[in-house]
């Protein structure tokens, strides 16, 4: 139901005053993230490529903790990126905000405080995001992630990567280095992203080992450690001796991998450092340069029927994967790291694909015939996990 | 499992239970209880009003809680002023916020005159918030059951009535266990909670998944009909209406009504209900039920007005709230409506806070503990009845 | 080992984790006081010791910053209704929304680090038992810790003039006060150190995980103060609901790590309805077993 725009309008005349004494009185006392972020623009902005855009103001939506270390880490990293890279525009951050209606009060507090564009980042926002564009036709509205099936409002774009591209790299790293030839992959819901990624890391994995099978173990959360290190802890007992997840956060289990004295693949943010010779390599998110251009498109008034008026995936292929490999660890083997490498080359030729046919899927059945190379649409409509990954999705 | 072989089940001396449990009617117990409350509350809550002192210190014991909360916001590098300033201006200064604080307070409310329902009984309903979830959980069976078959108004009846069912049902367990083995509500009404919250995942994770939602876990959306209609063009929501309506219901329940008056009598002395000849089982159930309707309506409306799809999350805590709203207003009906919007404005100021102060979000919780806090400290409330 | 032995192994695991609260909270209510407050001590204590130790590099010293938080959070639980009469429910309530909210507060420079050194020690001898040895005598220090405590606090509850004390303030605390005795202060120590067991079923929790997350507790203080419930009052019924429920936390990771598809969610549900269900049956026996003061505190809730 549309918001009228009346109303909205008064609202926000109301609004103004009392907000822009106290940003008066808070850019006095300087206690805000924002007021950080345009210290550190000032002190480091000459050496940075600047863009310089009209003035506008940008909100950034996390569902969890801008620390995790993980998705919301990275989220926070691409945002702060912005408020140092584009000296016009001023960010405004707002972490654990959960997946309810909450999502539609935090967009409202932003849009009063001139937010003119929103991104929302986490993966159960989208229908909150979508009606909120069509509520303010005047406020840009992204979603980070989401897949956008019906037409689109003028003011409503996804944008979200080839996420399985990084992680089948991080599958090889993973068969390339196990012993015991078991992965074990601790994720939290069994949505088309997450299936997509765990069979591109056991296509990556089987690629370099065909004997590596990888088992799975859901926490039904985006973080709950308790959930992590359980899971963690029975793959490891299993005999599995490289662990990735799909979290979230990612401190748990790279913890339970550092404890046991075993290897982890990382998902979401480059951990190297919290476990040096475990940390094999993993995918990380490098959010800016899409914020940037979605902002500059978005102050420049080109928004609307520009690519991210849509659902803008970036791949390898147009080197633009806002997923990229983070760094590689001592653990891996010259000749891993150089077949990694020559893959990561590989996929961004024309026509490449981690998903291209033959794929098979655990029941036997043909998910691609040989030859056949699945569009973007199709690999995020998967429903079937590949033969060699062990455990099964919850039936939906 | 055996207890039985357990340290010290055998020896328990030298106090022994004999010696020290005392009949339920003794007179030590009879004394410590709350007077049977014999006149009209509300007569005196309006005596307690014109109590100049007390009111003075309670509203020294709200400016002392928003000072502590200042100084924690300073802690953390906020001046407190801006803050206070802030939370005004997201949840009061303007039409829009107001109307999202109203809107919030909708399941709040109702939940929290599913405290002071069966409080008037004597039963404690720390359930609130799984009553709010099966209440949504059946509202959105049936909305999207019903889809685009029926005409609005008979959907969002069905709606209502099935979410308030819900949660009677889910709080009558607590009550038929209390009243028939003694099981202490306080304790099943919260465990009951978790369950509630994983009945709600397993539905919106396998059954009831949406099918075009791309794999998130939620239900289908309810049919545009079905939704709770939005009035006079605010983005409040008939929702509103119907919570006014039941609260002032309530009150007239429980102030104006022999089955209000037994709650009462029940609650002050279950056994000189008892011996008067009150049905006090049914009595306790029917408190709970009621109650429990009462939520369950509240997580319903919710659904139906605002949510419109049933997600993970969807009431994190709204029922815990809702209990200690209730306490501050001693469950009297009025006043926990009062307490209950203020509640929600406080629980809804957190993004305003972390958007223009740089606070993290969840430090409202601790406003909302300190204004339960304040009043503890500043005035004793032991044998008071409520 | 087979996925009994580890569902069993990690079920210690994570049922110390209720444990050590259920303890505590046993005390407690032994000496008539209920804490829902449970759930924010161990929020507390998780924090407290979480940052001790991430800044000192001792773990010891941050299951002693645990203690110490969750001590200070029992005597606020305790002062407030020990000595200013407030309802129980309400004040437990509102420990926990305080700690809930300082610990995300405070917390939040936190959760992107990593502490390390609260590790399994293999008991020499014992783990080496068939079958029960790896998983009863492979954990952290604070499981065995744990393990002492059953003992412990049923030989000072029931052969100590301290423990007597405190039962006698859970029964009737007019009584002890004729005899001279201070009901008041001993149940206000029973609630603190009660509480100071929470602290370290939290340090437990954010040192063995080597990691903080808001509301990392997730419910468990609540279920620590149900499980007390559940044993009637009993040391052993602590120590058999606490692995019950850390079983039964356990068992779905461990299905699904033998490739076996399990409800997640129903299972989640299991713990709370085998606790509902024993509080159920037990809930006659329950009812004359509960201290009087309790049972008091408890109807006069309302």
């Amino acid at each position: 139901m549309p918001f009228p725009v009346s109303a909205r309008v008064s609202r926000t005349t109301l609004a103004v005053v009392p907000l822009v004494a106290a940003s008066l009185v808070l850019s006095a006392c300087g206690s805000s993230s924002t007021k950080n972020v345009a210290a550190a623009s000032s002190a480091s902005g000459a050496k940075a490529s600047t863009i310089t855009t009209p003035k506008i103001a940008v909100g950034f939506l996390m569902v969890g903790s801008k620390k995790d270390y993980g998705y919301n880490e990275a989220v926070y990293d691409g945002s702060q990126a912005v408020a140092k890279d584009m000296p016009n525009v001023n960010v405004i951050t707002a972490d654990n905000v959960p997946e309810s209606n909450a999502v539609t009060t935090a967009m409202d507090s932003m849009v009063s405080q001139g937010a003119k564009v929103i991104f929302a980042s986490s993966y159960g926002y989208f229908q909150y995001a979508e009606k909120f564009a069509v509520a303010h036709p005047d406020v840009i509205v992204l979603h980070q992630g989401g897949f956008q099936k019906d037409a689109f409002p003028a003011n409503f774009g996804t944008y979200w990567g080839q996420a399985f591209e990084p992680v089948s790299l991080g599958g090889m790293a993973a068969g390339g280095t196990t012993k015991t030839n078991k992965l074990g992959y601790v994720y939290a819901f069994p949505i088309p992203q997450t299936i997509a990624n765990i069979d591109a890391f056991q296509l990556g994995a089987q690629a370099v080992n065909p004997k590596a099978q990888t088992y799975l173990v859901n926490t039904s959360s985006w973080c709950d450690p308790v959930k992590q290190s359980q899971a963690a802890a029975a793959l490891l007992s299993q005999g599995v001796d490289v662990l990735t997840q799909h979290q979230d956060c990612q401190g748990t289990v790279i913890n339970a991998a550092k404890k046991a004295g075993k290897y982890v693949v990382g998902y979401h943010y480059d951990a190297q450092s919290l476990d040096p010779s475990g940390w094999l390599t993993g995918s990380a998110w490098n959010w800016a340069p899409i914020y940037k251009k979605i902002i500059a498109a978005a102050a420049g008034g080109t928004f609307k029927g520009s690519p991210y008026n849509a659902n803008w995936v970036g791949d390898f292929a147009h080197d633009d994967n806002p997923l990229t490999l983070a760094s590689i660890g001592s653990s891996v083997s010259a000749d891993l790291k150089a077949k990694i490498t020559a893959e990561q080359t590989a996929l961004k030729q024309p026509g490449a694909s981690v998903f291209k046919g033959p794929i098979v899927c655990q029941d036997g059945t043909v998910l691609y015939a040989a030859g056949v190379t699945p569009t973007y649409d199709q690999i995020n409509s998967i429903n079937c996990l590949v033969k060699g990954v062990v455990g099964t999705l919850p039936k939906s | 499992m055996s207890l039985t072989s357990e340290p010290g089940a055998e020896t328990e001396t030298p106090v022994t239970r004999d010696d020290l449990t005392v009949e339920f009617d003794s007179p030590t117990m009879v004394e410590e209880r709350p007077a049977v409350v014999t006149t009209g509350e509300s007569l005196a809550d309006r005596i307690r009003l014109t109590d100049w002192h007390r009111t003075g210190v309670t509203v020294g014991a709200y400016v002392a809680a928003l000072a502590a909360f200042g100084i924690l916001a300073a802690v953390k590098g906020a001046n407190p002023f801006t803050v206070y300033h802030s939370m005004l201006n997201s949840t009061f200064a303007d039409t829009g916020s107001i109307q999202q604080t109203f809107l919030r307070s909708i399941p709040i409310v109702l939940a929290a005159l599913a405290v002071a329902v069966p409080a008037r009984a004597g039963l404690v309903n720390v359930g609130g918030e799984g009553q709010i979830i099966l209440g949504a959980v059946a509202a959105t069976g049936v909305g999207v059951a019903i889809g685009s078959h029926v005409p609005g108004p008979l959907s969002w009846l069905a709606m209502g009535l099935a979410g308030a069912a819900a949660g009677a049902v889910w709080a009558g367990i607590a009550g038929v266990l209390r009243s028939t083995l003694n099981a202490n509500e306080s304790v099943t009404t919260l465990l009951l909670n978790f369950i509630a919250n994983d009945i709600m995942l397993y539905l919106i994770y396998q059954p009831w998944k949406d099918p075009n939602g791309s794999g998130q876990p939620q239900s289908k959306p309810l049919d545009h009909h079905a939704i709770l209609p939005k009035l006079f063009g605010s983005s409040l929501n008939l929702g509103l209406i119907i919570a006014a309506v039941v609260a002032i219901g309530v009150w007239y329940l429980l102030q104006r009504t022999g089955w209000g008056f037994a709650l009462r009598v029940v609650g002050g002395n279950p056994e000189a209900a008892r011996r008067a000849g009150l049905p006090v089982k049914p009595l306790l159930i029917s408190s709970m039920v009621v109650g429990g309707a009462l939520a369950g309506l509240g997580g319903a409306l919710n659904l139906a007005g605002v949510e419109t799809q049933l997600r993970p999350g969807t009431t994190i805590t709204f029922g815990y709230i809702a209990f200690l709203a209730s306490y501050l207003g001693r469950h009297n009906p009025a006043k926990v409506v009062v307490a209950s919007v203020v509640f929600s404005a406080i629980a809804l100021s957190g993004n305003g806070l972390q958007i223009s102060n740089g606070l993290d979000g969840q430090i409202v919780n601790v406003l909302l503990g300190l204004i339960v806090l304040a009043p503890l400290i500043l005035a004793k409330h032991g044998k008071r009845s409520a | 080992m087979n996925g009994v032995e580890q569902a069993l192994m990690f079920g210690v695991d994570s049922g110390t984790a209720i444990l050590l609260p259920s303890l505590g909270e046993m005390v407690g209510q032994r000496a008539g006081v209920i804490n829902l407050g449970t759930e924010g001590c161990m929020l507390a204590g998780a924090l407290s010791s979480f940052i001790v130790a991430s800044e000192t590099g001792s773990i010891a010293t941050g299951v002693v910053a645990g203690l110490v938080a969750g001590m200070l959070c029992g005597l606020l639980h305790g002062w407030l209704t020990v000595r200013r009469g407030a309802d129980q429910l309400a004040s437990g309530l509102v420990v926990w929304f305080l700690a809930l909210g300082v610990t995300s507060v405070f917390g939040s420079g936190y959760t992107d680090r990593i502490v390390t050194g609260l590790d399994p020690i293999a008991i020499p001898g014992l783990s080496k038992i068939p079958w029960a040895g790896p998983i009863l005598f492979d954990h952290d220090i604070l499981v065995y810790v744990g393990y002492a405590l059953v003992p412990l606090t049923w030989y000072a509850l029931w052969r100590t003039r301290i423990g007597l004390s405190v039962r006698a303030a859970g029964e009737r605390p007019e009584v002890v006060a004729t005899a001279g005795g201070r009901p008041q202060l001993i149940q206000m120590s029973a609630v603190a150190i009660g509480a100071g067991l929470s602290g370290i079923g939290g340090a437990q929790l954010s040192l063995s995980l080597g990691n903080w997350t808001n509301n990392m507790t997730a419910g468990y203080g609540f279920v620590a103060v149900a499980v007390v419930l559940f044993a009637a009052w009993r040391p052993l019924g602590v120590l058999a609901g606490s692995y019950l429920f850390g079983v039964a936390l356990a068992t779905a990771s461990v299905l699904q790590a033998h490739g076996v598809g399990v409800n997640q969610y129903l299972l989640d549900a299991m713990p709370y309805l085998i606790t509902l269900t024993a509080l159920v049956l037990l809930a006659r026996r329950g009812a004359q077993q509960a201290p009087e003061a309790l049972v008091r505190a408890l109807t006069h809730a309302a």
